[in-house]
């Protein structure tokens, strides 16, 4: 059995690290057995420390085991859709989708042939398409639905149907139909049932069962019609032919999958030897879309991951903040260390030795820990999506976890905490002996760390701008630009430090960073709008808008504490109070920036996603007329339907429901688009010649334009279109700027004035095209094209059509008469506004769900905090004695506590609040309407308050534990 | 000097712990310092001086007896009380200094001014003229790491003396400092014990420092022995 490489990796690294180590630590022992003695004294402290150093890990594990489990889902129901197809033969249009029938004596030949092909077990007729049930019964028409021909005898190969009560459906038989629950819903159909099945040909049937959404049941995921192979030759009226030839394999269906590759290989030997190559092709089915189900869960696993990188970069800080106040702790036995002789590198091992046990111990936590929270968001997903053929027992029965997300998270959190140990143990170890012994602080950094400091800023500088030159023109990720500005901003800043007062030189790089970070339109100004986008542009923004404003408070702390002290002194006796609790935030800013920053980046994150959940509600609206152009619905027929507009006008019915009308030929084209590899199939979409203003897409559409040549109008771009038949339109997906969240793989962009080759393979036609225009809209998504252009590229079927609802007609009931009057041509017809409020429902879900994963982040930062202020008692006992022998009472310490950390606590929820509306602002500059810049002001008080509250838990302890030192002992008190 | 009684320890008894690690650092000591008086502790280490000045200062509890203060019992106040009494009418001097680190020199020696509700202003200005008069007008915004042993004692001292305490307590104020800072931190303790007629208790272990007092006590294993 061969192992993955995602499993082989981590464990060679990690078997790599322990091995050099443990080398180490046998070079090294007497370190060695002072870190070991350090980790079994820590008692209590250790398990804080483990669990501070676990959270990284956590966050991890959560996230895989989330992509993971949706894989798993996916998987399940590909396999249950897919049932018993590993290969399908067939013959597809391009153009119009429509499986190419054959005569069933090549059928046979095939047959045949293939059953003598090794790893094959059956080899199934089928006939696919598209139908139109018209229920005379219950007098509902459902256009749309598969129409799945086979025979009876082939459930053996593809499974057989079940009902809800579990009972086994022997069928199709013929003159009859067999619905899946979604299509009997839909048409409200009951057992029994006269209906009629529109295609090529109307043939009436009658429903011999409603069987479960599940199994065979489940084939191709929609609503399913299901009936015996000649009534599918009748419907689409290819009587002798069939379309579809399924090929299952042998084994298990896991094992079929797995062997589709090579049996398809020889599949297509056989099908050449055959002389039928070039008509019909072998396609891995089921393998095919087990691969894309798997995207599919790795995508809203990276969607997870990256927005976890908040947490992670948070609990790192907390890293450096432990081992930070663990050096400080034992600075005195440090310097005893260094004073009989230890030299700093062995000092440094010492940690490392030390951090390598915690990061032993807290990876393994965290990677259980993460099992637990990946488990908490499926259970939170199940309640939440639970619908149709995926129940939530299904879904938390899918819960799962692969060998190579434990192993991956246990590496990865392993490795994160090492590393960050290691460079804190670094930092820590620099020294003065007799400064350390006698607990001296540090004096200022002497002139050669500037001089370093301006060596790393010029490096920083130069990768900075060499990522930025290389990448602001181009059409790639905008983050890579974004990162080389940061970049050479922090160099700047350093290389700064080196001539002139830290202040104003670290003050002025702060704002460069907050600008440069959510600043949006500086953003368009100088990178233009080529560039694509993906989630990771929210995390690369977040740190950089952090990094700033953290960075502008620790260089002006005094001024911003001096501000505050001003604002909340009152009476007399709270001055010494203020001045206390406020002079630590100002006067540590090292052990403040590390509180900030954690704060600032958990809060950043839930604000975030927050308010662009908000933004998506309240776009709404706009989003709904930006995507729908006006029109109330989109409707695509099976069948042509040459004179809708002139049908509609002569329905006494529909005549008054229906105010406009625009017929659009319609069909599927390939296009050969510069930085795309391969072919991308896309729907292309065109106005019919010849008819009246009114009735052209140019003359009634209100689709507004991302961008236009030479920032034309729209009525100037749809007047250019129909005049020039080189130029194109396209929908949204293919802007550049346009931002894709971590879903769907990788799309075509195509910025205004590019030029690409637009194909139809059915018959040989091309055309280079230029584009003119790029939509607001993705709805309709596609290429828009000159009618000459369309119908040289034989795109002339009349079958999309947008359709506007008269004022006061309710879109339920002009839907519903709409479909019913075409059902014969299989129209099927969308509400533009139920689609998209059902999408913002969904999206609502996710960004919900997301809410509560990065609020997991929380606990990092109330975790640095309560640590934090754990510490500082111990740390302060004489200064509080002191305080205590001058005069502060026990409430008056309790009281500075509590000032002190809600100060930080409070600063950083503001900052990442202020920064998290900021990145929604930002977002929605850059959406095309897709978000309206809203604050959900109730939502984000609570979680203000909420974040505050625990804070305010997290320091209570260690506030009241300072409060009550006894002052005689806590003054006598020397670490 | 004045006949009136400051200090007055009646039977005083501190006992550390319970049951059989119970310890008696001080047994039964009786003490009457008067006002402006200067009084020197000396013993071995370990007899229980410290214990004597938190005890006696109300920094720590007794077990047993009475400590008055001015006439009034320390140990019958309540937190809020005995704090508001030290604010306002004793000063402290230890051994090391015992500076807060994130306030410069005038932040620290204003500082029971201004726990004791006098305004910020005018407690800026008396710590100024405190740390003036001892010798430290050129650094007054600096931090504590930023002064030498000496200078830190200083500052320690005008803490103590700024507010004008009745009592000032001075537990080895000279333990830390060479010869030189010694003998300029013992003159001033009697520099200001005349001009502001304080009363002034030191724990010293410095024959020097208790040579310069008006009396000295002798403990020995809890008690005072001479």
């Amino acid at each position: 059995m061969s192992v993955p490489l995602t499993l082989l990796i981590p464990i060679a690294i990690l078997v790599v690290v322990l091995g050099v180590s443990g080398l180490l630590a046998l070079t090294h022992r007497l370190t060695f057995r002072i870190a070991m003695r350090n980790v079994r004294r820590g008692g209590s402290r250790t398990i804080l420390v483990l669990l501070g150093l676990l959270v990284g890990t956590t966050i991890i594990c959560g996230s895989l085991v989330v992509g993971d489990t949706v894989n798993a889902i996916n998987v399940y129901g590909t396999y249950l859709a897919y049932h018993g197809v590993d290969e399908a033969i067939y013959n597809q249009s391009v153009v119009t989708g429509g499986y190419s029938p054959i005569p069933y004596a090549t059928y046979l030949t095939i047959a045949h042939a293939a059953q003598q092909v090794a790893g094959v077990s059956a080899v199934t007729p089928m006939i696919l398409g598209t139908t139109t049930v018209f229920d005379k019964t219950t007098g509902l028409p459902q256009p749309g639905l598969n129409l799945v021909g086979s025979d009876v005898n082939s459930s053996g190969a593809l499974g057989s149907f079940q009902t809800d009560s579990g009972a086994t459906v022997t069928g199709p038989n013929p003159g009859s139909v067999i619905l899946d629950d979604v299509a009997a819903a839909d048409l409200n159909a009951s057992v029994g049932d006269h209906v009629i099945l529109v295609g090529q040909a109307s043939v009436p049937l009658s429903v011999q069962a409603i069987v479960s959404d599940t199994g065979r049941g489940l084939f191709l995921f929609g609503a399913d019609a299901f009936v015996d192979l000649s009534t599918a030759q009748a419907v689409e009226n290819i009587s002798g032919q069939v379309n579809f030839v399924s090929v299952t394999n042998t084994g298990s269906e896991q094992a079929g999958a797995a062997n589709s590759m090579n049996v398809s290989a020889r599949l297509n030997t056989t099908l050449a030897a055959l002389g039928l190559a070039p008509i019909l092709t072998v396609h891995d089915w089921l393998e095919n879309n087990l691969t894309q189900a798997s995207m599919a869960g790795s995508s809203l696993a990276t969607l997870f991951l990256v927005l976890g990188l908040f947490s992670i970069v948070a609990g790192s800080m907390l890293i450096v903040g432990i081992f930070v106040m663990l050096a400080e702790e034992r600075k005195g036995e440090m310097g005893m260390l260094r004073a009989i002789g230890l030299n700093r590198r062995e000092l440094v091992y010492a940690y490392y030795f030390e951090g390598l046990a915690y990061s032993l111990g807290s990876a393994l936590a965290g990677t259980a820990l993460g099992i637990g929270v990946g488990f908490g968001l499926i259970y939170a997903f199940a309640k939440l999506f639970a619908a149709g053929s995926i129940s939530a027992n299904t879904i938390l029965g899918s819960f799962s976890f692969t060998p190579s997300t434990l192993v991956i998270s246990y590496v990865a959190g392993f490795l994160l905490t090492l590393v960050t140990v290691t460079v804190a143990s670094a930092r820590v170890s620099r020294l003065n002996i007799v400064r350390a012994i006698r607990s001296i602080p540090e004096p200022p950094p002497p002139l050669k760390v500037y001089t370093f400091l301006a060596y790393l800023g010029g490096a920083l500088g130069v990768v900075g701008a060499l990522l930025f030159a290389t990448s602001y023109k181009g059409t790639t990720d905008i983050s890579l630009p974004i990162i080389g500005g940061g970049l050479i901003l922090l160099g700047a800043g350093l290389l700064g430090s080196r001539f002139a007062r830290n202040r104003p030189v670290f003050t002025a790089t702060s704002i460069g960073l907050l600008i440069w970070g959510g600043f949006e339109p500086l953003h368009a100004a100088l990178l233009g709008t080529h560039h694509t986008g993906t989630i990771f542009v929210f995390f690369v923004e977040g740190i950089l808008m952090v990094l700033g404003a953290v960075m502008l408070y620790s260089f002006n702390s005094d001024v911003i504490v001096r501000a505050v002290a001003r604002l909340v002194e009152g009476r007399p006796q709270t001055v010494p109070v203020v001045r206390i609790g406020l002079s630590y935030p100002s006067r540590r800013p090292f052990r403040t920036a590390i509180n900030l920053t954690i704060f600032g980046l958990v809060l950043f994150t839930i604000v975030g996603v927050a308010t662009i959940g908000s933004s998506v509600q309240a776009g709404l609206d706009s989003e709904i007329v930006a995507q729908s152009g006006g029109y109330s619905f989109l409707a695509y027929s099976q069948n042509p339907i040459p004179d809708l507009p002139g049908a509609i006008a002569n329905n006494s019915t529909l005549a008054k429901e229906i105010s406009t009308v625009v017929p659009l030929d319609a069909g599927s084209l390939s296009a050969t688009i510069a930085g795309y590899p391969g072919p991308y199939i896309d729907s292309a979409f065109s106005g019919p010649l010849g008819l009246p203003a009114s009735e052209t897409i140019a003359g009634t559409a209100k689709f507004n334009f991302t961008a236009t040549t030479n920032g034309s109008s729209a009525a100037q771009v749809w007047a250019e279109l129909a005049a020039q038949p080189n130029d194109v339109v396209v929908s949204n997906q293919y802007n550049p700027g346009g931002f894709n969240f971590g879903g769907g793989g990788p799309h075509p962009v195509t910025p205004i004035g590019s030029r690409f080759l637009l194909a139809n393979p059915d018959t040989g036609a091309r055309s280079n095209l230029t584009v003119v225009g790029i939509l607001t809209e993705s709805f309709v998504g596609g290429f828009f094209l000159n009618p000459a252009t369309a119908t040289k590229l034989g795109i002339t079927l009349p079958t999309a059509f947008f359709l506007t609802v008269a004022p006061g007609v309710s879109a339920t009931t002009a839907e519903q008469h709409t479909k019913a009057a075409f059902y014969t041509y299989g129209l099927v017809v969308i509400d533009f506004a139920q689609v998209l409020r059902t999408s913002i429902q969904n999206t609502e879900a996710i960004i919900g769900l997301l809410e509560v994963f990065v609020a997991l982040g929380l606990g990092v930062g109330i975790a640095a905090m309560g640590i934090i202020a754990l510490r500082a008692v111990v740390e302060r006992r004489s200064e509080i004695g002191m305080l205590r022998a001058c005069g502060f009472t026990q409430g008056m310490v309790l009281r500075s506590f509590l000032l002190e950390y809600s100060f930080v606590a409070l600063l950083g929820i503001l900052m990442g609040t202020v920064l998290g509306i900021v990145l929604d602002w930002d977002a929605s500059q850059g959406a095309a309407g897709l978000l309206t810049f809203s604050i959900p002001v109730a939502n984000l008080a609570t979680v203000v308050l909420v974040a505050y509250v625990l804070t305010v838990f997290a320091i209570l302890g260690p506030s009241l534990r300072a409060a009550r030192l006894p002052p005689a002992e806590a003054i006598r008190y020397s670490e | 000097m004045g006949t009136e009684l400051v200090v007055e320890g009646r039977d005083v008894w501190k006992t550390y712990g319970t049951g059989e690690t119970a310890v008696t650092a001080l047994h039964g000591v009786n003490v009457e310092i008067r006002r402006g008086e200067i009084v020197a502790i000396m013993g071995p280490s370990g007899c229980g001086k410290t214990t004597l000045l938190n005890c006696f200062s109300g920094l720590d509890d007794i077990t047993k007896g009475q400590v008055t203060l001015e006439g009034v019992d320390i140990h019958a106040m309540d937190d809020r009380k005995r704090s508001a009494y030290r604010a306002k009418r004793t000063g402290f001097v230890f051994q090391s200094y015992n500076l807060l680190p994130i306030l410069s020199a005038v932040e620290n020696v204003e500082m029971p001014l201004l726990i004791a509700g006098v305004a910020p202003k005018e407690a800026r200005e008396r710590a100024r003229k405190t740390l003036e008069d001892l010798g430290l007008g050129d650094r007054l915004n600096h931090r504590p790491s930023e002064l030498s042993g000496g200078q830190q004692q200083r500052t320690s001292l005008a803490r103590a003396l700024v507010g004008r305490p009745a009592i000032v307590w001075a537990d080895e104020p000279t333990g830390n400092l060479d010869d030189e800072g010694s003998r300029q931190v013992t003159g001033l303790l009697r520099q200001l014990n005349k001009e502001y007629d304080q009363t002034i208790v030191v724990v010293t272990h410095d024959a020097e420092v208790a040579a310069g007092c008006d009396r000295t006590l002798r403990m020995r294993d809890g008690h005072f022995v001479e």
